[in-house]
């Protein structure tokens, strides 16, 4: 078991926006957490991240609480929105920061990087911008690179196919695929379609409570439609 | 719809998140308003019988038409430093049915409501109703209260001006730095003085008073130059800046820091790539020529060190306090992704107090030059920039703990001016008046070296516990953390 999360809730005012009683994810899981808008998957993830204090409960890490010390930061990455991303920076620039941040060196990252030419579309390498005057989606594309050249054991991401064009959701997906098994993966989507594809585990959150949790399988896209429409 | 935009404005400062804050500025900043408006009332009454005992040798008259220009150009200064600029976040208005010039005179009608403008009315008018409406008769009284209120009118736009223009023109701020620094050293040397042009002027105006109309001339012209340029620049900056190429730049100074070195370089590159940091920093660049106003010869003579130390902890602390009283807000646009990084928080501060250190120190070796005037100076800058990289960067990076209140650095800096006034400066007061408070305690026993050495050795013992400090510090921005997190993301 990689992650476990117990008892967590988060309350603002009168409203409680994320209460989970116990979600356990074992290593190299693919976990897609579906949800409408208001359900707290950001608010959740933030939690994962150490970026809100949870009012109770905990969230353990490779069996360490991640409020409690920094070690979880060495082998999980994350990309939730453009916040997480330093704008005023070019591509390469960033990927070098973060690289040294993971004592890469400018060739290791460099390196990294050719093998995403076709991911990038050739549109963000040598482009001679900063990653602010790129559009949504090649930022997102920036940030999720960023996130796989850590090479992490927890990757985490936020509406990863939101703003990409078809094209690149395929390879995205594609990509994620590849490392299952030996990476586990957090994944929250709208789209349907693409998280039942990618994830061999779907929770499903309303209001802040988990309502499902279970493997996928060929029925699974059903079963959610209904479940959405209902 | 200027009562609306009021109404709008009123409801941003009631419903800010940092209400409290701001309104303990708003008081303080009245109090001190109120004081001045009585200092200066008082002034306006007495100069009449004042005027002749501090000039005992020259004509009333020649004093008090001495006294307008030199006011103004003073004044000139103050409102560089403190006059704020008028603020609506335009963006939400523009693409709705709202005239623009509309907009453009909301912003020129509300900067008139500035203390600024109220003291030369109580400075000036008495002596012109009580003296000379005696001996010149009404005609050239109103004259006089023609050109006064025209130079006043005129300082208040060119002010809103050049502020506007050099926050987006960085050619502009240097030369305009350059320009000052002059008129202050020409005035210093006595090469020209200020008084003598003022008395020649007033003197042109009391025999023809109809040359008077010239000022209100200026002045509209300069008002139409301000709006027109106002105007013009309705935009989101996006819209017109140049594409050019962005490069990828290293710093191969910072790498000898290590972890720190790439922080401090990354911040770097922030306050370089945006205009409003970047301005920031500027303007504490343009406080060099203080010195000027404050190191005359014979205050440098009698070793009195007290105003000349408020001179020069400014000079070589103020780009630390006006980029640090932000701190953390300018990177909040990335705040999230910092924290969530294998960023070691140690670091993060370290990276900051690196950054000031060197600010100041290239902010000292600049100040070096009045050492010309005297050599003394050098070692009232020693003391100032001990004190400073000691207790300033201390002091900015614990309230900066305290920050929650976002910054979009990116936006667009010509309508991003909050912060750049008399509101931010009233927090800083303590920082100022700290070192002066222990100089005094010493000179009160005529002891000024000493006092110097004191505020020297605070400095260098808070130097050397630096290492405690940061500990500090890091302790402090670990519990605050989610609650800046949290501000900063709206």
């Amino acid at each position: 078991m990689i992650l476990e999360v117990k008892n967590l809730k988060k309350v603002y005012g009168d409203k409680t926006v994320v209460n989970i009683e116990n979600i356990q994810i074992e290593q190299g899981e693919t976990v897609g957490l579906v949800g409408n808008n208001g359900a707290g998957k950001t608010t959740f993830f933030r939690m994962l991240l150490d970026l809100i204090r949870p009012n109770s409960g905990e969230i353990l890490s490779k069996n360490e609480n991640v409020m409690q010390g920094d070690n979880w930061k060495s082998y999980t990455a994350s990309f939730l929105d453009e916040g997480f991303l330093i704008d005023y920076l070019t591509p390469e620039e960033y990927f070098t920061f973060i690289g040294s941040l993971n004592n890469l060196s400018i060739a290791d990252v460099s390196s990294y990087l050719t093998q995403y030419g076709e991911f990038f579309n050739n549109e963000i390498l040598n482009s001679g911008k900063y990653i602010r005057d790129f559009s949504k989606g090649n930022q997102v594309k920036v940030g999720i690179a960023a996130a796989l050249m850590q090479k992490p054991e927890i990757l985490i991401l936020d509406e990863p196919f939101a703003n990409l064009d078809p094209t690149t959701q395929i390879r995205l997906k594609n990509l994620l695929k590849a490392q299952a098994g030996s990476m586990t993966t957090f994944i929250s989507s709208h789209d349907l379609n693409h998280v039942t594809d990618v994830c061999n585990r779907i929770i499903l959150v309303e209001k802040g409570q988990v309502i499902k949790d279970f493997k996928t399988d060929e029925n699974t896209l059903k079963e959610l439609e209904n479940y959405f429409s209902a | 719809m200027l009562s609306t935009f009021l109404s709008h404005q009123k409801k941003s400062f009631w419903r800010s998140r940092n209400r409290g804050g701001s309104i303990a500025a708003q008081v303080v900043l009245g109090f001190f308003m109120l004081y001045f408006l009585l200092v200066a009332g008082f002034l306006g009454f007495g100069m009449t019988v004042l005027l002749p005992k501090v000039f005992p040798q020259q004509d009333v008259m020649t004093s008090f038409n001495g006294l307008i220009l030199y006011y103004f150009a003073f004044d000139f200064l103050m409102r560089l430093q403190l006059q704020e600029l008028p603020t609506l976040s335009i963006i939400p208005y523009l693409h709705l049915k709202i005239p623009k010039h509309k907009i453009v005179d909301f912003l020129n009608v509300k900067a008139l409501f500035s203390a600024f403008n109220l003291w030369p009315f109580l400075l000036f008018l008495p002596f012109c109703f009580i003296t000379i409406a005696k001996v010149h008769g009404i005609v050239v009284v109103l004259a006089y209260i023609l050109s006064i209120f025209s130079l006043m009118l005129l300082n208040n736009y060119l002010i809103l001006f050049i502020k506007r223009k050099s926050i987006s023109n960085f050619l502009f701020t240097i030369g305009g730095l350059i320009l000052v620094s002059g008129f202050a050293a020409l005035e210093y040397f006595k090469i020209i003085s200020i008084t003598a042009v003022s008395d020649v002027v007033f003197r042109t105006v009391t025999k023809q008073p109809a040359l008077a109309l010239i000022f209100p001339a200026l002045t509209f012209l300069v008002y139409r130059i301000n709006a027109s340029f106002l105007r013009k620049n309705l935009y989101v900056e996006e819209l017109s800046a140049k594409q050019e190429k962005k490069v990828s730049t290293d710093y191969p100074f910072f790498n000898r820091f290590g972890r720190v070195g790439e922080l401090a370089a990354l911040e770097l590159k922030l306050i370089i790539r945006h205009k409003r940091p970047r301005n920031t920093v500027l303007m504490g660049m343009i406080i060099l020529v203080y010195g000027f106003l404050f190191y005359k010869p014979q205050v440098l003579q009698t070793n009195s060190f007290g105003m000349m130390l408020f001179a020069a902890v400014f000079m070589t602390g103020m780009s630390i306090i006006n980029y640090g009283q932000f701190m953390f807000a300018w990177q909040s646009a990335h705040f999230d992704g910092l924290l969530s990084k294998k960023i070691d928080f140690k670091d993060f501060i370290k990276a900051k107090f690196l950054l000031f250190t060197i600010a100041s120190t290239l902010l000292t070796i600049a100040a070096s030059f009045y050492c010309f005037i005297d050599a003394k100076l050098l070692l009232l800058h020693l003391v100032a920039y001990l004190y400073n990289i000691g207790f300033t960067t201390v002091m900015v990076l614990f309230l900066a703990t305290y920050n929650y209140k976002r910054i979009d650095v990116s936006r667009s800096a010509s309508f991003n001016w909050q912060g750049m006034g008399a509101t931010q400066w009233i927090s800083i007061f303590p920082f100022i008046l700290l070192p002066i408070l222990i100089y005094w305690a010493f000179n009160l026993f005529h002891l000024p070296y000493v006092g110097l050495a004191a505020v020297g050795i605070f400095g260098l013992v808070m130097l050397l516990m630096r290492g405690f400090w940061v500990n500090f510090i890091v302790k402090r921005f670990e519990q605050q953390r989610y609650k800046i997190a949290e501000g900063f993301r709206e």
